[in-house]
């Protein structure tokens, strides 16, 4: 190695002897350098000319000035972490560089915040994954958890439904709680988020519907304003956030501006439109179905089942149109100040007709420095508006139905249409899919305000004191409104109007001081400790109505709503006001960070939090966690080794906390009914604690050949005990759950493998492979008492039955089912009459793929994840599309054509209806143009075309194995897995461009 | 740790500098109230008034206490029908007598909601209540106990104020029925003696009390219960003083003690009030018809309205006959006119519906013969799958319906009938008084065979059926005898949730029926559910589950 050095310098040497005369016309290039992606100088960047050790290096401002040969017709620039560049210099005095980092080795320099602070992404202890926006998902983007799908090892997001806007099941490292609603916390810009959405619920769940699925709570963050997105897996990450940390955290930070860099514009827009079912449930078609008619002797009843059509229901009630974004941001500053502002306008078409989510969201945020840049202040403010166009789709639908369930079982020898060209309203029972999506009209609009307001002061130069309020507040209103010559139960005849309000606001309010120090030699101590509250309030009205005038027939239709005129109804109900209890959360919080020659690191933190949700007897507890990390590529062994460039072990124990159980139910509450009653509404326990979650972890950071390979290996192990409980009363009592702290374990254990590389690295040819794999193990142990079914299920003929268990020994929400045993000589199955345990809901193994493949100014992005080892319910199958159906003029599916049954059997949950889960989604292809500059004022144009969810690889039968449907039985347990006439998911095509001015 | 009491201590100057205070961290509920907040501002009344709407979740549905007093016995049954009503087989298993300890939810419901009932009564006690507001409470929390005593033979009980999260107290056997008795005896001075049947009244305690006196040896006993005499003179004393009350006299139609009017029955003696169109504290009446109609039976309109399900068989339908056989289109004939199928105004001119068991042809108000879905004639037909499973092409149209509550159709036809209706559930009814009367005369250390008939054929008289001649308590060969005391109960209380009281109390739970084999004494009581027994371990399970 140093021969070759030496032999190097011996030649340079000699080319500079030889080449000495020129040396006295040399001349002088200047210019600066700075990141391509954010526009933020680059200092100590090298410049040399090409070949040559001549050059210099940017100061700090990144401008530089060198003295270069007249013959010089190239220089290099390169800086750790970017691409090195090479600019041609003939006949040129002044040049700027826009540097492209490079992928592996960005994540070295990456800050990133963990919590009250931020770190160097190659100082971190914990177990934090980071993605930055260059590397997050593409395609129609709603809500940030979409960002992230399949890129972070362990981080399961599961979309509960394609409705544009929905909300998704987010799981870090397994289930770990066993109460519906869980989800990790989310931290933006240094605000942690309520977790809840302002969208009023939909009122008409009573009449056999179910109720509609969660919307997004985060609709109102602007995908493109953000920069990063942290998810903190380990307890020695998550445990600085106490109580509220159990369930994994996700910081989000948005963009800011570089300071010092002048005026930016930036405009982009993106096109999408649906093309179509990414996978179709499989029903008959209209010859499909007559043949079966056939098929099972029932083509010559007297009430015939061939009602002489042909349709597609499924295709009918789906739109193609045209969705459209638009974005732009501005960025501004000096050296004392900058400032950001952008707009989203977003009208998103859904696939099922007349849905939509449309999005108005302005930004402005800025930092200013004062007082010799001792303070400074930092603020934010965002204010969005979110309308949302519903589908009649309910994730409970009973014997009612609800619009998937009516195309499905549309009979396909009905046609949409009469001759007349008004709807066919009914068929054998089955309401219109088509005049469902016409004339049931459910609308909410919501508003969210989130301002956030920080100042920072450095009392001495080590010593920052910050202090942060920010304020959440979010207002909805639903208006649901169907018409009254819809055949819909309830409804016929007489029309239906709801409204509903809802409030959010929630507060925040911090103080921290941060201190670093230099020790002694190598020692380094960054230590913040602080104080913070929170509080947040939720209130909601709802009234209904029915006994309408108008559109009681397709003839009178006119387009007012009810909702417009709901003084005309007949019946209107009393208003329903309620106001959830509040919650305040005080805590106090302190983290040290140790770091010695950046060997030898240790993190320590420890958070005492109070929470007014908890019992008298138990308001505050403490989280502690501590983590340690040993890099051995900065040990004298590996120091100069070339091919390890990173090698750190790490470990980390801590422990963290869940409250996510309704507030008030630690004391006696007494609630008034309608009609003048009273009565006792919760079984009241002072004794109630947070649940605690203790977690181990043990990784690996690594890299190989300048970190061209790098990537981190953890295993971890979580138990979580005290376990908030959902349990049953004690009775007598009220007829309310009773909430408890199971003293059992939940554990989840598992291995959580990413790594990245690129494959072939040329100046004009760039692939590179990122991949994460975990694998994760779920069991509740210790659980002392009787089986507790969960996960109902629902459809006509399935009352009481239920899918899932929380059970000893088994995974949580294990399923829990009687056993399909085959068919008996009849064609009727063979059920077994005791239920048995049939299988695991939740997935062992997800794994998500990207690569990005650059040819000079092309590139193509391709990401896809899987889901593996677990077992989905098929409740559509079960109870819309069974056989006994077709007997009844229904459409059902096609497969049982090949089975034995008889169309007489019943409509039985059982194991039957278990399919495997595993499947592979290539969610996005993107082909990217850079276009560059035109002309002066359009800069850095790039155009791109996308295709989302191109296909999916699997064997379940349903519309997508990506599904979760919520079917937690209303006393708080959750369930997992089920699939239930789900808003099916199209494949879309994308196109668009950004550009800068 | 010194470090950390450190950071602590400029924590809490942080807290104390800052714009907001420390808090203390109390709770505000917001629009709930504290119990002090509640007593102070609202009042017993309240609780009480919330007691009496427990009342309805469990004896209204078809699918509350009545799918487990009537679907176990030979009065009910609901075959599967292919698609429809397999529900996990739990209709299947209460009718074949195959339950088990937690494959049935109703048995869950149900114990719940007469715990809740228990619960919100005796939380009236706990808030200073009058005299007569603790008098009105203990005997809802009374009803509740018996019905939890006959169903599972055991009750679990609380004082007011007791903590929740501490295990119940149990009572079981001669205890549990010495504790009703108690506590309707000592409250019932302290009850209105006359008033709204929707209120719990001194006659309404002394029919739960008669209850509790005929049933005492079955609830001590269920496989050979006796009858002490104390217990049958006290029926009869408690039965003779509502009998000369002049307060209760038969209606003249049977079917007017169920109709959208029935709260003017002169019958009724403790009943839930529903009022028409209203949806506040409404008990869901119309699901007494809902789940027995076929899709089709309103017609045109309302398509599809009816649920198809709970039915009867021809055994109980013949046993209106007290020669046992009964033609299948009796309309105005001198059959019991319990049976129905005879024109009732409001009902039959609006729907074609005729109110009591409806077997064969229905017609719509023109007298347009109706059809199943399939095109078929629209005619129950009393020959059900013998597994209870139906599969054949008539699978819509098995079973005999019963129609014992005539739909409200006030107002608006179709809202209504999705709506809320006004009738009123009858839990207790005159005629049983006099029929258990009639029972403890039997079965008296002396008999008064010959007082008992009377009291039989004075009612059967009232409805216009003919007289019998003797009256056995039971043909312990034959359960659907038509010549017997246990017959006459059926005929007269028939789909009102007395019917496995009444065959446990007669011996007769174990023997065969229709769509039913021998089946196992331990099915005499219903399996507590599992999650029950793991929260109080004080709650046993019953032998056998």
């Amino acid at each position: 190695m140093k021969k070759n050095l030496l032999l190097r310098w011996a030649g340079t040497l000699l080319i500079l002897f030889a080449l000495s005369p020129v040396f006295a016309q040399n001349k002088t290039i200047s210019g600066t350098i700075k990141d391509n992606q954010d526009g933020t100088s680059i200092a100590g960047a090298s410049v040399l000319v090409k070949g040559t050790t001549i050059g210099g290096k940017t100061d700090g401002n990144g401008n530089f000035s060198i003295s270069a040969p007249q013959s010089a017709e190239t220089l290099v620039v390169s800086f750790i972490g970017y691409t090195n560049q090479e600019i041609a210099i003939a006949g040129r005095s002044t040049i700027s560089v826009a540097m492209a980092p490079s992928n592996t080795a960005l994540k070295e320099i990456q800050v990133v915040a963990i919590g009250y602070g931020t770190a160097r992404k190659r100082d971190l202890v914990s177990s934090v994954a980071t993605i930055t926006a260059k590397d997050f998902n593409k395609g129609l983007i709603t809500a940030p958890d979409q960002l992230l799908q399949g890129k972070v090892a362990g981080l399961e997001i599961t979309q509960n439904s394609a409705a544009p806007g929905s909300a998704s099941t987010i799981v870090i490292r397994g289930n770990g709680s066993l109460r519906s609603g869980d989800a990790p916390l989310y931290v933006i810009d240094g605000v942690p988020l309520d977790g809840r959405s302002a969208t009023p619920g939909l009122n008409i769940s009573g009449g056999g519907y179910g109720s509609a699925a969660e919307v997004n709570p985060l609709l109102y963050i602007n995908p493109n304003d953000i920069a990063q997105i942290d998810v903190l897996k380990d307890a020695s990450a998550t445990a600085i956030y106490g109580s509220r940390g159990a369930n994994g955290v996700i910081v989000i930070t948005t963009k800011r501006a570089a300071s010092g860099t002048g005026t930016h514009l930036e405009f982009g827009t993106n096109f999408s439109s649906n093309v179509g079912y990414m996978k179709k449930y499989k029903v008959f078609d209209a010859a499909g179905y007559r043949s079966a008619l056939n098929t099972y002797g029932i083509a010559n009843q007297k009430n015939p089942l061939d009602d002489g059509g042909s349709s597609d229901a499924l295709k009918s009630i789906t739109q193609n149109t045209l969705s459209q974004d638009y974005h732009l941001a501005l960025t501004g500053g000096n050296e004392d100040g900058r400032f950001r502002a952008s707009f989203l306008g977003s009208q998103n078409k859904g696939f099922i007709r007349n849905t939509s989510l449309a999005k108005f969201i302005g930004t402005f945020g800025g930092q200013y420095k004062f007082l010799d840049k001792k303070l400074s202040i930092d603020f934010n403010l965002i204010a969005g508006h979110v309308t949302n166009n519903y589908a009649l789709i309910g994730n409970r639908a009973g014997a009612a139905g609800d619009l998937i369930s009516y195309a499905l079982n549309w009979n396909p020898t009905s046609n949409i249409y009469a001759k007349d060209g008004s709807y066919n309203l009914l068929s054998h029972s089955i309401p219109n899919p088509v005049a469902v999506t016409d004339a049931f009209h459910d609308q909410s609009n919501v508003e969210n305000y989130l301002g956030n307001i920080s100042a920072a002061y450095k009392i001495l130069p080590n010593l920052e004191y910050k202090f942060l309020y920010s304020i959440n507040h979010s207002t909805g209103l639903r208006n649901t409104s169907v018409d009254g010559f819809l055949p819909l139960q309830g409804t016929l005849n007489v029309g239906l109007a709801a409204i509903g309000t809802a409030i959010l606001t929630s507060a925040t309010y911090q103080n921290t001081l941060n201190y670093k120090a230099k020790i002694t030699t190598g020692l380094n101590l960054d230590v913040v400790g602080g104080y913070e509250y929170y509080k947040t309030n939720y209130s909601s009205t709802n009234i209904t109505s029915n006994g309408f005038g108008t559109n009681l027939t397709q003839q009178n239709r006119t387009p007012i709503l009810y909702t417009s005129i709901f003084q005309s109804a007949a019946n209107i109900s009393a208003l329903n006001s309620f106001a959830d209890p509040s919650v305040e959360i005080q805590s106090y919080f302190a983290r040290a960070n140790f770091n010695y020659l950046d060997k030898y690191y240790v993190v320590a933190t420890v958070r005492d939090d109070g929470s007014s949700k908890f019992g008298s007897n138990n308001k505050y507890g403490i989280f502690p966690s501590v983590g340690v990390k040993w890099v051995l590529k900065n040990e004298n062994i590996l120091k100069d080794n070339t091919t390890v460039s990173e090698l750190a072990l790490r470990a980390s124990w801590g422990i963290t906390g869940s409250q996510s159980f309704p507030a008030g139910v630690s004391q006696a509450q007494f609630a008034l009914n309608a009609g003048g009653g009273g009565q006792q509404i919760d079984i009241p326990n002072p004794n109630l604690k947070w649940e605690k979650t203790t977690q181990y972890n043990l990784g690996v950071d690594f890299g190989f050949l300048s970190n061209r390979i790098s990537g981190k290996i953890d295993l971890y192990n979580k138990n979580t005990t005290d376990l908030l409980f959902a349990n049953v009363p004690i009775v007598p009592s009220p007829n309310v759950i009773r909430y408890t702290n199971a003293p059992v374990n939940l554990i989840n254990k598992g291995i959580e493998l990413s790594m990245g590389g690129a494959v072939i690295q040329t100046p004009d040819l760039n692939w590179e492979v990122d991949i994460n794999v975990a694998y994760n193990k779920n069991i509740l142990k210790n659980y002392p008492d009787a089986l507790i079914p969960t996960g109902g299920i629902d459809g006509q003929g399935v009352s009481g039955t239920f899918a899932q268990a929380i059970a000893n020994n088994q995974p949580a929400d294990v399923y829990y089912l009687k056993q399909f045993q085959g068919y008996d000589a009849t064609g009727h199955q063979i059920i077994a009459s005791q239920p048995s345990f049939q299988g695991d809901p939740n997935p062992h193994v997800i794994a998500g793929l990207s690569t990005t493949l650059t040819y000079k100014k092309f590139s193509l992005s391709v990401n896809g994840s899987g889901q593996f080892g677990y077992l989905i319910y098929n409740n559509t199958s079960n109870t819309i599309t069974n056989i006994s159906n077709i007997a009844n003029g229904k459409n059902v599916s096609s497969y049982i054509l090949g089975t034995p049954e008889s169309i007489t059997d019943g409509a039985v949950g059982s194991s039957r209806y278990l399919e495997s889960g595993n499947y592979f989604k290539l969610r996005n292809a993107t082909i990217t143009y850079t276009i560059g500059n035109i002309g002066n004022y359009l800069k850095n144009l790039r155009v791109f075309a996308s295709g989302t969810n191109l296909f999916v690889l699997t064997k379940f039968r349903g519309f997508d194995p990506e599904v979760n449907i919520d079917k937690s039985n209303g006393s708080g347990y959750p369930s997992r897995n089920i699939e239930y006439t789900p808003y099916p998911t199209p494949r879309m095509l994308n196109f668009g461009f950004t550009a800068g001015f | 740790m010194k470090k950390y009491t450190y950071l602590k201590a400029t924590a809490v100057v942080f807290c104390v500098s800052g714009i907001f205070a420390c808090t203390k961290l109390d709770q505000k509920l917001n629009s709930s109230f504290t119990a002090s907040q509640y007593a102070g501002a609202l009042g017993t009344s309240t609780l009480l008034h919330a007691a009496y709407v427990d009342v309805g979740a469990p004896y209204t549905d078809l699918a509350g206490v009545f799918a487990l007093e009537e679907v176990t016995t030979d009065e009910a049954l609901i075959p599967t029908r292919a698609g429809d009503w397999d529900d996990n087989g739990k209709w299947r298993a209460l009718h074949q007598q195959t339950y088990t300890a937690d494959a049935v939810d109703v048995i869950l419901s149900q114990f719940t909601n007469l715990n809740t009932l228990s619960f919100d009564a005796t939380n009236v006690l706990a808030f200073n209540p009058t005299p007569g507001q603790a008098a009105e409470a203990r005997f809802l929390r009374a009803l509740s106990l018996y019905q939890q005593l006959d169903l599972f033979g055991q009750y679990a009980y609380r004082s007011a104020g007791e903590d929740l999260l501490k295990p119940s107290k149990v009572y079981t056997g001669e205890p549990a029925v010495q504790l009703i008795i108690s506590e309707l005896t000592s409250i019932l001075p302290n009850l209105p003696m006359v008033n709204t049947v929707s209120i719990a009244s001194q006659d309404a305690a002394k029919v739960l009390l008669m209850k509790t006196y005929l049933n005492h040896g079955a609830f001590v006993n269920r496989m050979s219960p006796t009858f002490a005499d104390a217990d049958m003179q006290q029926v009869i004393t408690l039965g003779n003083s509502l009998m000369t009350s002049g307060r209760y006299t038969y209606m003249k139609n049977y079917f007017d003690n169920f109709s959208p009017t029935n709260s003017n029955s002169t019958e009724n003696i403790f009943a839930y009030p529903n009022t028409s169109g209203t949806k506040a504290e409404n008990s869901g009446v119309t699901n007494r018809w809902y789940p027995t109609l076929h899709y089709n039976s309103f017609g045109a309109k309302a398509p599809a309205s009816g649920w198809n399900g709970f039915s009867t068989v021809a055994d109980f339908y013949n046993s209106f006959s007290l020669t046992g056989k009964t033609t299948m289109s009796i309309a105005d004939s001198t059959v019991d006119p319990r049976m129905g199928e005879r024109f009732y105004k409001g009902v039959t001119d609006v729907s074609g519906m005729k109110p009591g068991l409806l077997v064969g042809q229905q017609y719509d108000q023109n007298g347009v013969a109706l059809l199943d879905r399939k095109g078929n004639p629209l005619a129950f037909d009393p020959n059900i799958a013998a597994n209870l499973k139906e599969t054949g092409n008539n699978l819509e149209v098995t079973g005999i319906r019963v129609l014992k509550y005539g739909p409200d159709f006030s107002g608006l036809d179709h809202a209504n009938y999705n709506g809320f209706a006004g009738n009123w559930v009858v839990i207790f009814r005159y005629p049983d008084v006099v029929l258990m009367v009639a029972e403890a005369k039997i079965r008296s250390t002396a008999a008064d065979m010959g007082g008992a008939l009377m009291l039989v054929n004075s009612l059967r008289s009232a409805r216009g059926a003919s007289p019998m001649t003797m009256l056995p308590l039971s043909n312990p060969s034959n359960v659907s005898d038509p010549n017997t005391l246990l017959a006459e109960r059926s005929r007269e209380l028939y789909w009102e949730s007395v019917r496995r009281t009444d065959l446990i109390r007669f011996g007769m739970f174990m023997t065969p029926w229709a769509y039913k084999p021998a089946s196992d004494a331990h099915y005499m009581l219903f399996p507590l559910p599992s999650s029950a027994i793991a929260a109080n371990p004080a709650l046993k399970q019953n032998p056998g589950y």
